[in-house]
């Protein structure tokens, strides 16, 4: 598979899902993918099976302030930097470009710097998702150490960070995200090809271009109903009688039904404006709007103990709740797939 | 007295209202297409009105010149921003038509901001003189874009200086004049009304000339006005405008400062909100010919005619900004269609009068780091004065003009605690 100028707008719509409401707005980056396919040709999307063992995987992403690409859209020399600092700590040439987080920007970006560096695209990512947190990563749970990790701005400054764990690295890169006006570039966790097949998230950009142009049944169809303290949708048509509140943070978390989870993150919920189709993200949830709420399971590990520690329910301040069970009677979403089933 | 104009596609409103704001006269002519100046003049000759201090005029010839292709200057865009913000350039993603009209040669040169005074390269100046010398002769316009330039505007003023060393008198559009943060629709929004300046200055031309002894403005798509001045070198402000004064005067003839309203069009009804007395603004902003300018515009539902009654039942409902309803005003040349809503007296020309008894408004934002919350209160008051003078450069009354919206938002995923302030200012119109 490829994706090129015809698949994109599907992928970045896929992306834009699996940002359950975050992960920054696909607008720009999906242009900034849109020039470099046109600038520099399809991308090769690569399967894990497929890669060389030894091969150098460089997962990469951008963290900051969506208020900030607004106004800087980014640069068509970051990835350049990165790989350049990557080959030379690593002393070999990287081979896959890979998406640290599949969801929101960061899946487009990642598309616009394969393209650029004329790399292929490893089908997965690091988080199956959109994360708040960059050691919130199938990586981290399977052991892949963070560092050494680089982080760089469009202009070529560049930071390495060395012998941290993935906490340590969430804090630095915070911290170093002032100095760089809010807005950085980085790879971290950078993995060989053998290691892709069970420490990443697998089928990520499949699943997106995918999602992009089919999602499973909603969990409810109707509109909102309160927007201003809590959440609430209202079910209209077959839903009518219904209501269900969100819960919500920079992603949407949790979807409740007389106090039972509908959906729980690590779940990908996911808001999808019936009348024009887009995806709806946190900040645009207003009174009215008419929505369609879907759930989509997100990668088996992250419903481990393990991986619940990491980023379940508590990580985001909610207590006594919990996922309901993957694959109730007639739901039609497959664990790390999200197809219809 | 003052009087409203509202120009539109098949008809031309014009409304007579005493200084207290009572509806003396309507009246309605057809409009002859593409001779906005004549249509206003015909509808005040109809109106038979004498001792005018005032009007105020709805346009729609911005957006119709961009949709057609006409009138169009070939504008050089310049954008100051070196390697930070290469991965979209100048003009990507234009109707390819649109771009062939509008584009003379763009270039991204060094230089630009951030959100602090630290984050500034230096503007490359020389490359700012080659683009502008290699341009002339072919360039009719000029627009200059500079990151973050709506928290300083030095770079750009400093690179329209260059450019007129090399090219003389050439109409310079800068982004900084339009406000919001967002890169590409405010260099879109730069592109075009640098590409619109000749239209404009025509038009401003003609209006200006109409009444002697009268102020004259012209609607825009917050539902305040400008001067002539103002619109020609801005003139896609008047985006929107027209739904905008339609919004704006069904709140004046019902007294409503919160309402939904339905504009009844000849082939569809609009609906839109008003909210504290002013049309709450799309989200994502205005798109003229498929290009996001970011131009804030009202947030319209439209229903096509004949009317579904469910339909139009469902638009309102999804305007509704909360469980509380607010009333329906309906309003506009095919009011009497539609059952629902308030029908006010002369809501057919509710256009027109929204356009007399507009203040002149002014926008302003800015993302500042703040030491503390204690510090939001004076950073906010200098951004409100910002707004104020915006306000008074539109051809406010300085002595009147009041903030009427102020609201801050907290950015996400910065370790500093740096706010987005943003600021509307109105007042009446100067009569100087």
């Amino acid at each position: 598979m490829d994706i090129d100028t015809d698949t994109l707008p599907a992928f970045a719509r896929g992306c834009a899902v699996l940002g359950s409401g975050g992960g920054g707005t696909v607008a720009i980056a999906s242009v900034a993918a849109m020039q470099a396919l046109e600038d520099h040709g399809p991308v090769r999307v690569v399967q894990a099976g497929d890669l060389d063992p030894d091969l150098l995987v460089m997962p990469a992403g951008t963290a900051g302030s969506s208020a900030v690409m607004l106004e800087r859209v980014t640069g068509t020399e970051e990835p350049v930097h990165l790989r350049d600092k990557v080959e030379q700590l690593y002393g070999t040439r990287v081979g896959a470009l890979m998406a640290s987080e599949i969801g929101g920007a960061n899946g487009c970006m990642a598309v616009a710097w394969a393209a650029r560096l004329g790399l292929p695209l490893v089908d997965a990512d690091g988080m199956s998702r959109a994360f708040p947190g960059m050691n919130q990563t199938v990586m981290q749970l399977r052991g892949i150490t963070p560092t050494p990790a680089v982080v760089c701005d469009e202009r070529g400054r560049v930071l390495v960070i060395e012998h941290v764990t993935g906490s340590w690295l969430e804090r630095l890169v915070r911290s170093s995200l002032e100095a760089f006006g809010g807005q950085v570039a980085s790879t971290e966790y950078v993995l060989r090809g053998r290691q892709v097949a069970t420490a990443t998230a697998l089928g990520s950009v499949s699943r997106a271009v995918h999602l992009g142009t089919e999602l499973p049944a909603p969990l409810i169809t109707g509109k909102i109903a309160e927007a201003v303290d809590g959440i609430l949708v209202e079910g209209l048509g077959a839903d009518q009688g219904r209501l269900v509140r969100l819960e919500a943070g920079s992603e949407f978390v949790a979807v409740l039904e007389d106090g039972r989870p509908l959906a729980c993150v690590p779940d990908v919920i996911a808001l999808i404006d019936t009348r024009t189709g887009e995806v709806v993200q946190v900040e645009q949830v207003r009174y009215g709007l008419r929505v369609s709420v879907v759930r989509l399971l997100c990668d088996p590990i992250w419903y481990t103990p393990e991986g619940l520690r990491l980023a379940g329910p508590e990580a985001f301040g909610l207590t006594g709740l919990h996922s309901p069970p993957p694959s109730p009677p007639g739901f039609p979403c497959r664990a790390g797939t999200g197809e219809a089933s | 007295m003052k009087a409203g104009v509202d120009v539109g596609p098949t008809n031309t409103d014009a409304a007579l209202l005493d200084d207290d704001g009572r509806v003396l006269a309507t009246v309605k002519v057809p409009s002859r297409p593409d001779m906005p100046v004549a249509n206003v003049r015909s509808a005040l000759e109809k109106l038979k009105a004498t001792d005018l201090t005032q009007v105020a005029v709805g346009l729609r010839g911005s957006a119709t010149s961009v949709t057609r292709r006409r009138e169009l200057r070939r504008v050089a865009v310049l954008r100051i921003s070196g390697d930070s913000a290469r991965a979209v350039r100048p003009l990507f993603g234009w109707p390819a038509d649109l771009r062939d009209a509008v584009n003379a040669g763009a270039v991204i040169v060094d230089g630009g901001g951030g959100l602090e005074r630290d984050d500034w390269t230096p503007l490359d100046r020389a490359a700012v003189s080659r683009f502008a010398a290699a341009m002339a002769g072919t360039a009719e316009a000029y627009a200059v874009v500079g990151l973050f330039s709506p928290l300083d505007a030095e770079q750009e003023q400093e690179a329209a200086e260059l450019i007129r060393a090399e090219v003389g008198d050439m109409p310079i559009a800068l982004s900084a004049d339009l406000g919001s943060l967002g890169l590409l629709e405010r260099e879109n929004a730069t592109i075009l009304d640098a590409a619109l300046s000749g239209f404009a200055q025509t038009v401003a031309d003609g209006l200006g000339t109409l009444c002697p002894g009268a102020a004259v403005f012209v609607t825009r798509g917050d539902g305040t006005l400008m001067s002539l001045e103002h619109m020609s070198r801005h003139p896609g402000l008047s985006l929107g405008s027209g739904p905008a004064s339609v919004l704006r005067g069904a709140g004046a003839l019902t007294g409503l400062e919160d309402a939904v309203v339905a504009d009844v069009g000849a082939r569809r009804v609009r609906v839109g909100v008003l909210s504290g007395g002013f049309p709450e603004e799309a989200v994502g902003g205005a798109r003229i010919g498929g290009v996001p300018v970011g131009f804030r515009i009202p947030g319209l539902i439209k229903v096509d005619r004949p009317v579904d009654d469910a339909e139009l039942a469902e638009a309102v409902d999804r305007l509704q900004p909360g469980a509380d309803r607010l009333p329906l005003v309906t309003v506009g040349g095919g009011a009497q269609a539609v059952q629902q809503g308030i029908h006010p007296e002369h809501g057919l020309a509710a256009g027109a009068i929204g356009a007399a008894v507009s203040p002149v408004g002014g926008f302003y934002e800015r993302i500042v780091r703040l030491p503390d919350r204690a510090a939001v209160a004076a950073a906010m008051d200098a951004v409100m004065e910002e707004a104020r003078a915006v306000a008074v450069l539109a051809g406010a009354d300085p002595r009147q003009t009041v903030i009427i919206h102020a609201d801050e938002t907290q950015l996400d995923y910065l370790p500093g605690p740096f706010v987005k302030l943003r600021a509307r200012a109105a007042g009446p119109p100067s009569r100087w």
